[in-house]
């Protein structure tokens, strides 16, 4: 048995489903799969499926939505219609039931809203409300989950008995004419749906036209009701229905004239003509500085670096004050102990260059278990810088080293503030004055440079057997003496990360050390990159929510109309853009609702503009690593987003294809209702949940290719292992560079970016997810290594932040990952030219925004002007032309609107 | 008169639809329809849309698609 949801959106359809089908549903609407409507199983009934169609206002067939609820009708396939209707807005509800009457389907309607309907101090009588539609009627609250058994039980004894509907009864001369037509009907249309096409093409339905054909007098029948009635057929069946409604409405609905309701009260306010605005302003940037910024920004930070990095303190200090907590004391103890260690590893290689022997000294004091170096020690060896071995390795090094004047040199950038430090390590006092006076000729050229606040230097001893010295206050930076910060467990409840655990399992069980590498610096790192982002897009989809779900979203649409009226849009394309922001697949699928065929279009191109919730970690990591954290960063993001689809909504609407009719805007404003929680989190849930499973099939898959063509090439014409070191020649670095040329221009053309490109079009999480693993071996930080490989594509180090910047952009703005080019393929109607001029505007766009911004912050960096320079300047003109040209005469918009119906 | 003359606070009941194709359609199947009666409740920051109170429930339509509403004051 199949059970059809039908009602008004707002009627509180989705909350009844969720109450039907309980835990039972298997939502399939997202993303990917059967787009149209939302299946489930009956709770406790598991043979009834309930099918929860579109919300509908009407069965025209003026909008996608409704030809999805009608074809589903007339198909036959359920059962029993429930119609949900809003018993706080009867009259227009009832105006579905009297359509929905007409396809022979059993009709039980569902009274939804009663409890409003009492608060607001008015009564509805159902029992009459029964007598007068004939339909069994059930009082329900889908909120409160009253009334939900005795709606199964009603739907049940009437799909059993399967009796038809009475419907709607109209004027005598309307009806007789009505039977005319019917009369004259092809005898292939079934009994039962015989009202329901006499009265389609009365309205002369499109849809029903081409169907049915002109078939004998119908045309006169339908002039005739013209006629009689001195309006438009489709009129007169509209008028008819709503008096069909008045006739009874007065028995039922015994009303009052209501008091200033709750929602005029909030509308005072929230649509004030001065406060709108800003107050719409406010709540967006609301949204996404919590989901963003504050507390979606802790809680990736500790989803990342905690659950799928080295792991974290349970410590309710650090949640108040950062600054202190067990993570404060350990990072205090660790910080000049990381230091010290890469003071010491660069010091060792300065020396192995100069041909000083330093494996006795790597291997006891530097190395780690599984470096090459404890090999090369031989079987049996251990680390322990206690030793008198390692001590007297350590000071036969020195001093040779100290002998030779060793100092090493050599740069650090500050992921978070992009600073640059340049250490000069030496050992030996004698060598002290030489590494003093390098420091002192580079903070010379620092000076010059006029860089003092981005640069500085640091001396560093190799060893603090000297006595450590006082300049200026700070003590000197000293190498082997620093001591190690204790085990976590010492400062704190510790929980290891998840890559730690999986790691040391790994290593437990004697594991290859090829399927090591593949688990731990592919899948883990690659996938954790990923996953490390849930909690952010949960609190993301959770505000979301709470918009969609208030009524405050179609507000937004009645305070921006008018400002994308002028950009040939309707206020309801901001609704396909805020979905947008979360997912572009739900985004893209939102356009539906926008009636005008061009509109649409133009919404389904440029939707995805907005940044989805994956392209969130491109946005957070060039946001932290390369600005520093600046508050910004994510803004200007979104920003982008917005005035790229209004500057191609002003250039597009120019060309003929997108000419045609100004988009209709006619919008209920709902009454503001209190979100339910478990509503709220369930859909958070449901589209979280879509994210972690793509996490768990297409990006492992990814990751796992990524790994392996990062991992081997070809090198000296050999097959083999290429690591980290040989990178360069791996097969993903001869994909890349095979097409890196393209972004050369953009500041981002090395290999590495140019495969992110690629992986990003399989799932744009997979942008990071590669990084991590081209730029980090599946290590963090990386984000260095990111900023050095742009600085050597964009041709210096002051346009990292520049390249990065065109990076992100491009990143966002290209076209979407393969589940939203979908999208847009099912919404423009397949893979035809309207798909491609979609994938093209979208990467064309990106190109040339982010040729801009580099070309544009070269000339202003660097103050160079050349030929890339005046091709930036072109495209400015030519966006700037795009803009301002003057819409083109309508001479032929017959015409253009015939070229707009042969390419849809 | 038409529904675009209509102040913010007035009431009117709708007289005629003149023919401006699906919008009509539209407006009519959210319920304006001849003699319904219609009151103006609020103007959107930017001057246009309206939001009218029509059958007990709020509807926002634009100005352009209210001139093609004639109506009577209530």
């Amino acid at each position: 048995m199949t059970i059809a949801l039908v009602g008004n959106p707002n009627s509180g359809k989705t909350t009844l489903f969720n109450q039907l089908t309980g835990n039972h549903q298997y939502v399939g609407n997202w993303p990917g799969v059967t787009v149209e409507r939302k299946t489930g199983k009956l709770r406790a009934h598991s043979e009834v499926e309930v099918v929860d169609l579109p919300g509908i206002y009407s069965l025209s067939p003026y909008s996608n939505e409704e030809i999805i609820a009608r074809d589903y009708l007339i198909q036959g396939e359920p059962d029993v219609i429930v119609d949900i209707v809003d018993a706080s807005n009867l009259e227009r509800n009832l105006y579905l039931t009297t359509q929905l009457m007409e396809f022979g389907v059993p009709v039980v309607v569902a009274l939804n809203q009663m409890d409003i309907v009492r608060k607001r101090g008015y009564e509805i009588d159902s029992a009459a409300l029964s007598k007068a539609l004939a339909l069994p009627v059930v009082e329900i609250s889908a909120l409160q989950g009253e009334g939900i058994d005795e709606v199964v039980a009603a739907a049940k004894v009437a799909a059993r008995d399967g009796k038809a509907p009475q419907p709607a009864r109209f004027s005598e001369d309307l009806e007789a004419l009505i039977a005319h037509l019917e009369a004259d009907l092809p005898k292939e249309v079934a009994p039962q749906l015989k009202r329901y096409y006499a009265i389609k093409y009365l309205e002369r339905d499109e849809k029903v036209l081409a169907e049915l054909g002109e078939i004998g007098d119908l045309e006169g029948h339908v002039r005739a009701v013209e006629a009689r009635f001195d309006d438009k057929a489709d009129a007169v069946i509209s008028n008819e229905r709503y008096n069909y409604i008045g006739g009874f409405i007065k028995n039922v609905q015994k009303k009052d004239e209501p008091a200033a309701s709750m929602t005029s009260k909030i509308d005072r306010i929230l649509l004030n003509r001065v406060l709108a605005l800003p107050i719409f302003v406010v709540i967006i940037a609301a949204v996404y500085y919590i989901s963003v910024s504050t507390v979606g920004g802790y809680a990736t930070d500790w989803a990342n670096d905690g659950v799928f990095g080295d792991g974290w303190y349970l410590d309710p200090v650090a949640i108040v004050n950062p600054d202190a907590g067990a993570q404060a004391a350990y990072d205090a103890d660790a910080e000049p102990y990381d230091e010290a260690q890469e003071a010491i590893a660069n010091y060792l290689d300065a020396a192995a260059e100069a041909g000083i022997e330093t494996d006795a000294v790597a291997a006891n004091f530097l190395a780690e278990p599984g470096d090459e170096v404890l090999e090369a020690m031989g079987e049996g060896f251990e680390a322990n810088p206690e030793s008198p071995e390692a001590q007297a390795a350590l000071a036969a090094f020195e001093s040779q080293a100290a002998k030779e004047g060793i100092v090493a040199e050599y740069t650090v950038i500050n992921e978070e503030d992009l600073t640059e430090t340049d250490y000069y390590v030496y050992a030996g006092a004698e060598n002290e004055a030489k590494a003093q006076a390098a420091a002192d000729a580079r903070n010379a050229e620092i000076e010059a440079e006029g860089r003092t606040e981005a640069a500085s230097t640091v001396v560093y001893n190799f060893d603090g057997e000297v006595a450590s010295e006082e300049e200026e206050g700070e003590m000197v930076p000293q190498g082997i003496q620093v001591p190690a910060p204790r085990e976590h467990e010492a400062y704190g409840i510790w929980i290891p990360g998840i890559p730690v655990l999986i790691g040391g399992a790994l290593q437990a069980v004697g594991c290859a050390e090829w399927l090591y590498n593949l688990i731990m610096d592919g899948i883990v790192a690659g996938v954790g990159a990923v996953l490390g982002f849930v909690p952010q897009i949960m609190i993301l989809f959770f505000l979301l929510a709470i918009l969609e779900r208030c009524g405050y979203m179609a507000r937004v649409t009645f305070i921006l109309d008018r400002m994308f009226r002028r950009f040939g849009l309707s206020g309801k394309t901001f609704i396909p853009m805020i979905i947008g922001t979360g997912c572009g697949v739900p985004g893209v699928m939102a356009s539906r609702t926008i009636e005008s065929e061009s509109s649409r279009k133009l919404t389904v191109m440029t939707t995805t503009f907005m940044p989805c919730s994956a392209k969130l970690p491109i946005i957070a990591l060039i946001a932290t690593a390369v600005f520093g954290g600046v508050w910004w960063v994510a803004p200007l993001a979104y920003f982008m987003g917005i005035a790229s689809i209004v500057v191609s909504g002003i250039i597009l609407k120019k060309f003929k294809a997108f000419r045609g009719e100004t988009t209709p805007y006619i919008m209920e404003l709902p009454e503001y209702r209190l979100p339910r929680l478990s509503d709220l989190l369930r859909s958070m849930w449901e589209r979280a949940w879509a994210f972690i499973k793509k996490a768990g099939t297409v990006i492992l898959l990814a990751t796992i290719v990524v790994w392996f063509m990062s991992g081997y090439g070809v090198y000296n014409g050999q097959f083999m292992w290429v690591g980290e070191e040989l990178m360069d020649y791996s097969f993903l670095a001869y994909f890349g560079n095979a097409f890196a040329w393209v972004f050369a221009p953009l500041g981002f053309g090395n290999w590495q970016a140019a495969s992110t490109v690629v992986t990003g079009l399989i799932a744009k999480e997979n942008v990071i997810g590669t990084m991590a693993i081209v730029f980090g071996g599946g290590e963090l930080p990386w984000a260095s290594e990111f900023m050095q490989s742009l600085a050597v594509s964009s041709g210096a180090l002051a346009l990292v932040p520049v390249a990065a910047f065109a990076f992100m952009t491009f990143q966002l703005l290209c076209a979407p990952c393969f589940a939203a080019m979908g999208a847009i393929k099912r919404e423009m109607g397949g893979i035809n030219k309207w798909f491609w001029a979609a994938i093209g505007w979208e990467c064309g766009w990106a190109y040339a925004i982010a040729f801009i911004i580099f070309q544009v912050g070269k000339l202003a960096v660097l103050g160079s002007f050349d030929f890339w320079t005046v091709i930036a300047i072109a495209l400015i003109a030519l966006i700037l032309f795009g803009l301002f040209r003057p819409m083109p005469r309508e001479e032929d918009k017959a015409a253009s609107l015939e070229t707009v119906g042969e390419s849809a | 008169m038409t529904l675009n003359d209509v102040k913010v606070g007035e009431a009117c009941t709708v007289a005629h639809l003149n023919d401006s194709g699906e919008i009509r359609r539209r407006i009519m199947d959210m319920g304006i329809t001849k003699g319904t009666e219609v009151s103006v409740t609020k103007v959107a920051p930017l001057g246009d849309p309206i939001d009218v109170t029509v059958r007990g429930y709020h509807l926002s339509l634009r100005r352009s698609d209210a001139a093609n509403i004639e109506v009577v004051p209530a």
